[in-house]
C-alpha cells in the first residue's frame, strides 16, 4: 500500500498497518476500561513502585504481552511452512526473515529473561526472609530498562525497519555494507539498553542473596530456587557484558565506519566467538531458574525434601562453570580445526553429567512421596520427559561430525524449542500457577490450568517432534518455503497443525488469569502445603513481610515448624534491617530518556544525541547527589545502610 | 501422551520409509556420520528408555489417591550410592560416545594438505544467493554441480560476499564459506544419481533459493560432459 503525505509517497505493508490498527485499537479500549473503572491510581503505583513483588508483577506482565506478539510471529512463520511452495500474505523473502529474527531475539530477551527475573523478584526475597531486594530503586531501574529496550526492538516492526539478520545477527550480513536499513540498530540498541537493566538486576540478586537472608537461613540452606538464581545472577555478570561488547562492536562497525568484523584485519568470525561467548552461557541463564522452580514445585507437591540437596546445588554450578567452556559448538562448521572441535566436542557432552543427576534426582524426589498433580505439579510433571528428549539430543549435536549434518537443520530448531519451551517456558508456567497467590492473594482457576497444560503440552510435541525428521531429512533452518520433492511437507504440515494447537493452549492460559481476577478464589498464606518461608507470610505479600523475623534452624523451615511446632516459626532476637524502598518516576523517566537517545542514533541525528546525552550524563549526577540513607537515618528509621 | 508421542514416531519412520537424506550415505564421510548420529541416538535411547519407565513408575505408584492422601512421607536426605550410580553411569556412557567421536571428528576436521593424486578439483564460490563451480578445464556452471563417481573430489570454498555454508546432504556435512578466507573439502561420491545441495547458513533474502543440484556421473560420461561445455564456451 502506498499513500501521500508531506509531498512524499510512503509505502505501507498491510501486515504493519493492520498490526497499527489492532495495536491502537486495543489500546484504545485498555484506555477505555482503565479510566472506566478508575484504575489510574492502581497504574500510578505500578509505575512509580520499588517494590519487589509489584516489579516482579510488571516484569511477567510484559513477558506475558511480548509472548503474545511473538507467538503469533511463530504462528505466521508456521503458516508459511505448512505446504510446499506457499505464498502466505508477505511473508517471503525479507519479511519471513524478519519474523523469525523477531520471534527468536524477543522470545529469549523479552520473554524467557523477564519471565524468570519476574519470578525471582517475586520469590526470592521471600523465599531466604528478606524484606525486599536490596537495592529497590535499582530493582524499578532494571525493569524499566528492560522495558526500554523491549520497546525499541518491538517497534522497529512499526517503524517498517525490523532486524533481519537472525536472533544471532552474524557479521558480515549484519554490517551495514549489507543492512543499511535501521532494523539491526533497532537491534544492537534494544539489546545494548535491556543488557544493562539485565546486569543491574544480576547485580542486586546477588546483594540480596549474599546479604539478606533471615538469621540461620545459612547457604546450606536456602530453597533452590534461590541457589539457582544466585548461579544465574553470576553467570549474567560474566556473560552479558561480553554482549555489551559485541554489540558496541557492532556499532562502531555500522554508524562510524569501523571494520571490526570485515576487511583486511577485522574478521566475522571474532562476532561469532564473541556472541556465542556470551550465547551459550545465555541459554543456561534462562534455564537454571527454571530448574530451580521445578525443584521446589516438585518437592512441594511430593511432600518430600528434594532428594540430594549437595549434589542439586553442585549440579547447577558444575553446569554454569562448563557453560562457559562449550560456545564453540555453535561453530563446528566454521574450520576452526580438529584440536578445538574434538574439545569443544568432549566438554559440552560433559554438561549432560550434572543435567542427568538433576533429573535422576527430581525422580527420586518424587519416588515414596504423595505425588499431588495440581497445576504447578503438572508443568513440572510435563518438564521431565520433555526436557530429557531436549538434553539426549543436545548430547548428539555435541558429536562435532555428526553435528556438520545437524547444523543450521531444524534438527536444530526441535532440539533448543525442546530446551526452551520444555525447560524455561514449563518452568515459567509452573511458577507462575504456584507464585500466583503470593502475587494477588488467590490462586489460578484449576480446571482451566489443566486445559491449558494438556493442550500446550500436547501441541508442544506435534509442533516440534517431526522437526527432527524434517532436519535429518535435509531441511536448512531460516527458509521461508520448499518444495514438493524435499519430503518435509508431512513433517511441516503437522508442525503447524501443533503450533495451533499451542496457541489455543495460550489462549487458555490469558482467560484463566481473566476468569481468576473476575471471580477470585481467596486462598489464604499456604495454599499448597508449602515448605519454604514465602508461604509463611500473608498473601499478596506485604511491604515488610517478616514480622517478628523467623529464625532458620533448618532447610524446608516452614514444613519442619508444621511438623514439630504446630507451624509457627521460631522467632528471632536479631534481624537485618530492610532496604529503602521509595516510590519514584526517575527509573521510567530516565529508561524513557535512554530510549529516545538510542532513537537519535538509530536515526543518526547528531544534535538530539548531544541534547540527550548531556540530559543523561545531568541525570547520573542529579542521583549521585540523591542521599535517601540520611534522609532516612534523620527521620529515624531502622534501616539498612549498605 | 508419550504413548501417542511413539505411535506417531513410528509412523514416520514408517512413512517415509526411513529415507531421510542425511541417513541415506552416499560418501565415505556421509556414512561415517550417519553412523555417528545412529550410534549416539541408540546410547541415547539407553538413557531415556530408564528416564521414562522410573517416571511413569513413580508417578503411577506414588501418585495421591484417597488412602495415601494424609500420610506424610518419611525424611528422606538422599543416598550416596544412587547418586554416585547416576553420576558414574552417565559416564561411563560418554566415555563410549567420545571414542568415534574424537577419531572421526578429528578426521573430518583436519585441515586437507595433501591433495589424493587422482583428485578432482572443483572451486565453489558462493554469493547472495547462488553457486558457481568452475572446473579445472575452465568451465564455470551455476547452481549444477557435475562429478565423476568414485573419484576424490577436492572443493576449494570461497564467498564473494558474506557467510554461506556448502552443504550436499548424502554427501557429507557441511562447512561454512568465509569471506576472506579459502576452506577445502574431499569427498568420494559412491553411487551415480542426482542430489540436492543447500546453502545452510542463512545468507539474507533469498537464502532460500540458493540451492544446487549435485549430478554424480560415470567417470566417461562426466569427462564427455566436460569436453562438450569446454567446446561451447570455446
Ligand atoms: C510457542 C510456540 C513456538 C513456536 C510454534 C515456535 C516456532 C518457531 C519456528 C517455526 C522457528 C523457525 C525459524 C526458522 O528457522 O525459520 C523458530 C525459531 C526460533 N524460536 Fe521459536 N517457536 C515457539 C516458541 C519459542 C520460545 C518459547 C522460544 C524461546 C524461549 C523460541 C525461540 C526461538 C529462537 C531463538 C528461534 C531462532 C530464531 C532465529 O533463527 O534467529 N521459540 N520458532
Ligand atoms: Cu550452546
Ligand atoms: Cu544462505
Amino acid at each position: 500500500m502506498t499513500f501521500e503525505l508531506f509531498n512524499r509517497t510512503f509505502f505501507i505493508a498491510t501486515d504493519v498497518l493492520l498490526a497499527y490498527i489492532a495495536l491502537i485499537g486495543t489500546g484504545l479500549g485498555v484506555l477505555y476500561l482503565v479510566n472506566r473503572a478508575n484504575k489510574w491510581s492502581v497504574i500510578k503505583d505500578y509505575v512509580t513502585t520499588t517494590h519487589h513483588r509489584k516489579i516482579g508483577v510488571l516484569y511477567l506482565l510484559s513477558a506475558t504481552l511480548f509472548f503474545l506478539r511473538a507467538g503469533i510471529e511463530a504462528l505466521i512463520i508456521r503458516t508459511q511452512l505448512a505446504v510446499p511452495e506457499n505464498d502466505f500474505w508477505v511473508f517471503q523473502g525479507d519479511k519471513f526473515n524478519e519474523a523469525f529474527t523477531t520471534h527468536g531475539t524477543i522470545m529469549i530477551f523479552f520473554v524467557a529473561m523477564p519471565l524468570l527475573i519476574g519470578l525471582m523478584n517475586v520469590a526470592v526475597p521471600l523465599q531466604i526472609g528478606a524484606q525486599d531486594m536490596a537495592f529497590p530503586y535499582m530493582n524499578a531501574l532494571s525493569f524499566w530498562l528492560f522495558l526500554a529496550g523491549a520497546i525499541l526492538v518491538n517497534m522497529s516492526f512499526f517503524m517498517t525497519a525490523s532486524p533481519n539478520a537472525g536472533w544471532t545477527a552474524y557479521a558480515p550480513l549484519s554490517t551495514a555494507e549489507f543492512t543499511p536499513e535501521a532494523g539491526n540498530d533497532y537491534y544492537i540498541f534494544g539489546l545494548q539498553v535491556s543488557g544493562v537493566g539485565t546486569i543491574l538486576a544480576a547485580i542486586n540478586m546477588i546483594v540480596t542473596i549474599v546479604r539478606h537472608r533471615a538469621p540461620g537461613m545459612k547457604m546450606t540452606r536456602m530453597p533452590l530456587f534461590a541457589w539457582s538464581t544466585l548461579v544465574t545472577a553470576f553467570l549474567i555478570l560474566i556473560a552479558f557484558p561480553v554482549l555489551t561488547i559485541a554489540l558496541y562492536i557492532l556499532m562502531f562497525d555500522r554508524l562510524f565506519g569501523t571494520s571490526f568484523f570485515s576487511g583486511e584485519a577485522g574478521s566475522p568470525i571474532y562476532w561469532q566467538h564473541l556472541f556465542w561467548i556470551f550465547g551459550h552461557p545465555e541459554v543456561y541463564i534462562i534455564v537454571i531458574p527454571a530448574f530451580g522452580i521445578f525443584s521446589d514445585v516438585i518437592s512441594t507437591f511430593s511432600k518430600k525434601r528434594v532428594f540430594g540437596y549437595t549434589s542439586m546445588v553442585v549440579a547447577i554450578v558444575i553446569i554454569g562453570l562448563l557453560g562457559f567452556m562449550v560456545w564453540v559448538h555453535h561453530m563446528f562448521t566454521v574450520g576452526l580445526g580438529p584440536v578445538v572441535n574434538t574439545v569443544f566436542a568432549i566438554t559440552t557432552m560433559l554438561i549432560a553429567v550434572p543435567t542427568g543427576i538433576k533429573i535422576f534426582n527430581w525422580l527420586f524426589t518424587m519416588r515414596k512421596g504423595v505425588i499431588h498433580l495440581g497445576t504447578p505439579m503438572l508443568f513440572a510433571a510435563g518438564f521431565i520427559p520433555t526436557f530429557v528428549i531436549g538434553g539426549v539430543t543436545g548430547v548428539m549435536l555435541a558429536v562435532a561430525a555428526a553435528d556438520f549434518q545437524f547444523h543450521d537443520t531444524y534438527f536444530v530448531v526441535a532440539h533448543f524449542h525442546y530446551t526452551m519451551v520444555g525447560g524455561t517456558v514449563l518452568g515459567a508456567f509452573a511458577g507462575i500457577y504456584y507464585w500466583f497467590p503470593k502475587m494477588f492473594g488467590f490462586k489460578l482457576k484449576d480446571g482451566l490450568g489443566k486445559a491449558h497444560f494438556w493442550l500446550f503440552l500436547i501441541g508442544f510435541h506435534i509442533t516440534f517432534f517431526p522437526q527432527h525428521f524434517a532436519g535429518l531429512n535435509g531441511m536448512p533452518r531460516r527458509v521461508y518455503t520448499y518444495t514438493a520433492e524435499d519430503n518435509i511437507f508431512i513433517f511441516n504440515f503437522i508442525s503447524t497443525i501443533g503450533a495451533f494447537m499451542m496457541g489455543i493452549g495460550t489462549l487458555f492460559f490469558v482467560w484463566n488469569i481473566y476468569k481468576s481476577f473476575k471471580n477470585p478464589d481467596r486462598c489464604g498464606n499456604d495454599p499448597w502445603n508449602g515448605r519454604t518461608l514465602e508461604w509463611s507470610v500473608p498473601s499478596p505479600a506485604p511491604e515488610h513481610p517478616f514480622d517478628p523475623m523467623p529464625q532458620v534452624t533448618t532447610i524446608d523451615p516452614l514444613w519442619e515448624a508444621k511438623r514439630n511446632r504446630g507451624g509457627k516459626l521460631p522467632v528471632a532476637n536479631t534481624s537485618r534491617s530492610a532496604p529503602i524502598d521509595v516510590t519514584s518516576w526517575q527509573p521510567v523517566g530516565f529508561s524513557g530518556l535512554i530510549m529516545l537517545f538510542s532513537l537519535s542514533f538509530i536515526y543518526h541525528v547528531t544534535w538530539l544525541q548531544i541534547v540527550l546525552g548531556i540530559m543523561v550524563l545531568a541525570f547520573f549526577a542529579l542521583r549521585t547527589l540523591t542521599d535517601e540513607h540520611t534522609k532516612m537515618a534523620r527521620e529515624g528509621e531502622d534501616h539498612d545502610n549498605i | 501422551m508419550k504413548k501417542i508421542k511413539w505411535l506417531v514416531a513410528s509412523l514416520f519412520i514408517f512413512l517415509t520409509g526411513c529415507n531421510l537424506r542425511v541417513l541415506d550415505p552416499k560418501s565415505e564421510t556421509a556414512r561415517d556420520q550417519s553412523f555417528l548420529i545412529q550410534f549416539s541416538f541408540a546410547l541415547m535411547m539407553i538413557v531415556f528408555a530408564i528416564v521414562i519407565i522410573l517416571f511413569v513408575w513413580f508417578l503411577s505408584k506414588y501418585r495421591e489417591n484417597d488412602q495415601n492422601k494424609d500420610y506424610i512421607p518419611a525424611d528422606e536426605k538422599g543416598s550416596p550410592w544412587l547418586e554416585i550410580t547416576w553420576t558414574v553411569i552417565p559416564f561411563i556412557l560418554l566415555a563410549i560416545l567420545a571414542v568415534p567421536t574424537v577419531s572421526i571428528t578429528f578426521e573430518q576436521s583436519a585441515q586437507v594438505e595433501s591433495t589424493p593424486a587422482n583428485a578432482v578439483q572443483i572451486e565453489v564460490t558462493g554469493q547472495q544467493f547462488s553457486w558457481t563451480f568452475s572446473y579445472q578445464n575452465g568451465v564455470e556452471t551455476v547452481n549444477n554441480l557435475r562429478l565423476p563417481v568414485d573419484r576424490p573430489v577436492e572443493f576449494t570454498l570461497r564467498s564473494e560476499d558474506i557467510i554461506h555454508s556448502f552443504w550436499i546432504p548424502k554427501l557429507g556435512g557441511k562447512k561454512d564459506l568465509i569471506p576472506g578466507k579459502t576452506r577445502r573439502m574431499i569427498v568420494t561420491p559412491e553411487e551415480t544419481g542426482t542430489y540436492q545441495g543447500k546453502c545452510a547458513e542463512f545468507c539474507g533474502r533469498e537464502h532460500t533459493k540458493m540451492r544446487f543440484t549435485t549430478t554424480v556421473m560415470e567417470e566417461s560420461e562426466y569427462e564427455q560432459w566436460l569436453q562438450e561445455m569446454k567446446e561451447k564456451i570455446e
